[in-house]
């Protein structure tokens, strides 16, 4: 279980993106997190997974545990290897240059056993595009293929939990699904799964809770299906407004609730 | 005509001592972006460690060579944990920058412990003369230019074909990602650094072989520069390429030019090869192949 208390973070000294952070994933669950451009929420999975310094952020208050220990100065091979939590980072982070069979192999260096040929045919199962180009460089690979090898490559560092930041950036609706119907096929074979996304409805539809966050704090929280529901969710996030498109006074910031409970 | 054939010859076995230099360089900045100016250092002290392994404590060559070899990815390593590792995240042009400054500090060093004077390095390979009716190529060019291709050929395999290889050319594509996915890329910078200044070594030991060593020895690794210029900073096969142009270059103007009257032209020649080169293909022959989705 993965638990976020009050976390502050900021860039190069001076540019406050997390501003008080709380928030919990436990096991088995798939956490949604929706929020505009800007949020944060690729720096909170950054922290999360100990990438943070690599991108010259700094954690300067709070707490993240995973069960009992504080991952806090912990770098990521340590939090890949002891506390099984393995991030998919943002714009489909594969290497362009090696086969997407070779991207596979990298993606388990650091496992010392050896099954690593065994999981990469696993793999290449649960994404069958992936098998038909598996001697192809992963940088001539398509959208929806080259996402499919990242999660694949997360897949082969053995976590219990990985951190999937916008998978479906800039894919076509038909692989978005057929990606998130694995994403739940895997959550359903025990992995758990913090799941950020712009796509909220996409995303709200496979997640148990969800969370939305806005300039670097936490909005609002509560079960997937209250917040598919909730009326400012659907309104910010789903394009779905009850009324009438609103005018653009209507919009204004001070005629809106000023919270969002 | 045999003297052409004979000058093509003698320059593509320079040429590839040449290309294992290259490929020194194009190791690092395929990792790191920096470009190493401590080449003509690293060649010296490679040579000196061997020297002092095989000339003064006299241990056999099979026993000095790996020996010699790992001390020096051990001065690559130790100069990466302590110059360029402390830059991790700056730009890569301060990783060259201090570079530029190693090199003066590492050759003082060497003046230090060896002292500025010739030392005369001569080892005693089997004799492989080379004799074609009126071409001759003498033994010492060629196991210098048959280690040397021997040698980018174990970094091929390497590379291409292990596991250690496979995650060098994750992390030389980008570092973010391959820690992402576990994978140490402090150690593997480590390791690259390491491999790299082997490769120098060897080159090193083969230039030495060619008359004498001394502290100043290392000017001759600044060949490396048109050497990677004209191949492409990011290219393994430029190296290679470039390194063969650069000797074939100065081999014929060596031999067609020089003995008008302009002695050292030689040495001058790549670098006008090199500015015609970059006119036409100005990342280098081979340099940014980028690889992009249509």
């Amino acid at each position: 279980m993965i638990s976020v208390e009050n976390l502050r973070v900021v860039y190069h000294d001076v540019i406050s993106v997390l501003n008080g952070v709380s928030l919990r994933v436990d096991d088995g669950e798939v956490v949604v997190l929706i929020g505009a451009n800007g949020a944060g929420k690729t720096t909170l999975l950054r922290s999360i997974c100990g990438l943070i310094k690599v991108f010259d952020g700094d954690i300067i208050e709070g707490d993240i545990r995973s069960g009992d220990t504080s991952l806090l100065g912990l770098d990521s091979m340590d939090i890949i290897k002891r506390h099984r939590i393995t991030y998919v980072m943002e714009d489909r982070p594969v290497f362009e240059y090696l086969t997407i069979e070779e991207n596979l192999e990298a993606a388990a260096f650091s496992r010392r056993d050896g099954e690593i040929k065994k999981d990469v045919e696993q793999v290449l199962e649960i994404f069958p595009p992936l098998k038909n180009i598996r001697g192809k460089r992963a940088g001539y690979a398509s959208g929806g293929e080259q996402q499919m090898l990242a999660i694949g490559m997360g897949l082969m560092t053995r976590p219990q939990c990985m951190l999937l930041d916008e998978p479906s950036l800039g894919l076509a609706p038909l692989i978005t699904e057929e990606l998130f119907r694995i994403i739940e096929g895997l959550n359903r074979e025990g992995l758990t799964i913090l799941l950020v996304e712009q796509n909220a409805h996409a995303a709200l539809s496979i997640g148990h809770r969800g969370y939305v966050m806005e300039t670097g704090r936490i909005v609002l929280d509560g079960a997937a299906e209250e917040l598919i529901r909730n009326e400012d969710v659907r309104e910010f996030y789903l394009g779905a407004g009850e009324r009438e498109r609103k005018s653009y006074k209507d919009a204004k910031r001070y005629k809106r609730r000023k919270r969002w409970l | 005509m045999v003297d052409f054939i004979q000058a093509v010859g003698s320059g593509v076995l320079v040429g590839l001592i040449y290309a294992l230099l290259g490929l020194g360089i194009v190791v690092i900045f395929k990792a790191s972006e920096a470009f190493n100016f401590a080449i003509g250092e690293f060649l010296v002290i490679g040579s000196f460690l061997f020297y002092v392994l095989f000339f003064d404590l006299r241990l056999p060559f099979l026993v000095a060579l790996p020996l010699g070899l790992a001390a020096s990815a051990l001065v690559g390593a130790l100069v990466e944990r302590l110059t360029i590792k402390p830059l991790l995240g700056r730009s890569p042009m301060s990783m060259t920058i201090v570079t530029l400054g190693l090199g003066f500090l590492l050759r003082a060093t060497v003046q230090l412990f060896f002292g500025s004077h010739t030392y005369s390095f001569f080892l005693d390979l089997p004799d492989i003369t080379l004799e074609l009716g009126s071409l001759i190529f003498l033994s010492d060019p060629i196991w210098a230019g048959m280690l040397s291709l021997a040698t980018f050929g174990l970094v091929l395999l390497l590379l291409f074909r292990t596991r250690w290889g496979l995650a060098i050319r994750a992390v030389s594509e980008s570092q973010a990602r391959s820690m992402a996915y576990g994978i140490d890329a402090r150690l593997i910078l480590l390791v690259i650094w390491a491999l790299s200044a082997t490769c120098i070594a060897v080159a090193g030991i083969m230039i030495s072989n060619f008359g004498a060593l001394a502290a100043g020895s290392g000017i001759v690794g600044l060949r490396a520069i048109p050497v990677v210029l004209i191949g492409g900073m990011d290219s393994i096969g430029g190296a290679l390429l470039g390194g063969l142009i650069v000797g074939v270059c100065e081999s014929l103007v060596a031999a067609y030019i020089e003995p008008h009257g302009m002695v050292g032209f030689k040495e001058v020649a790549p670098y006008i090869l090199l500015l015609l080169v970059l006119f036409i293909r100005p990342y280098g022959l081979f340099g940014t192949v980028r690889i992009e989705r249509v």
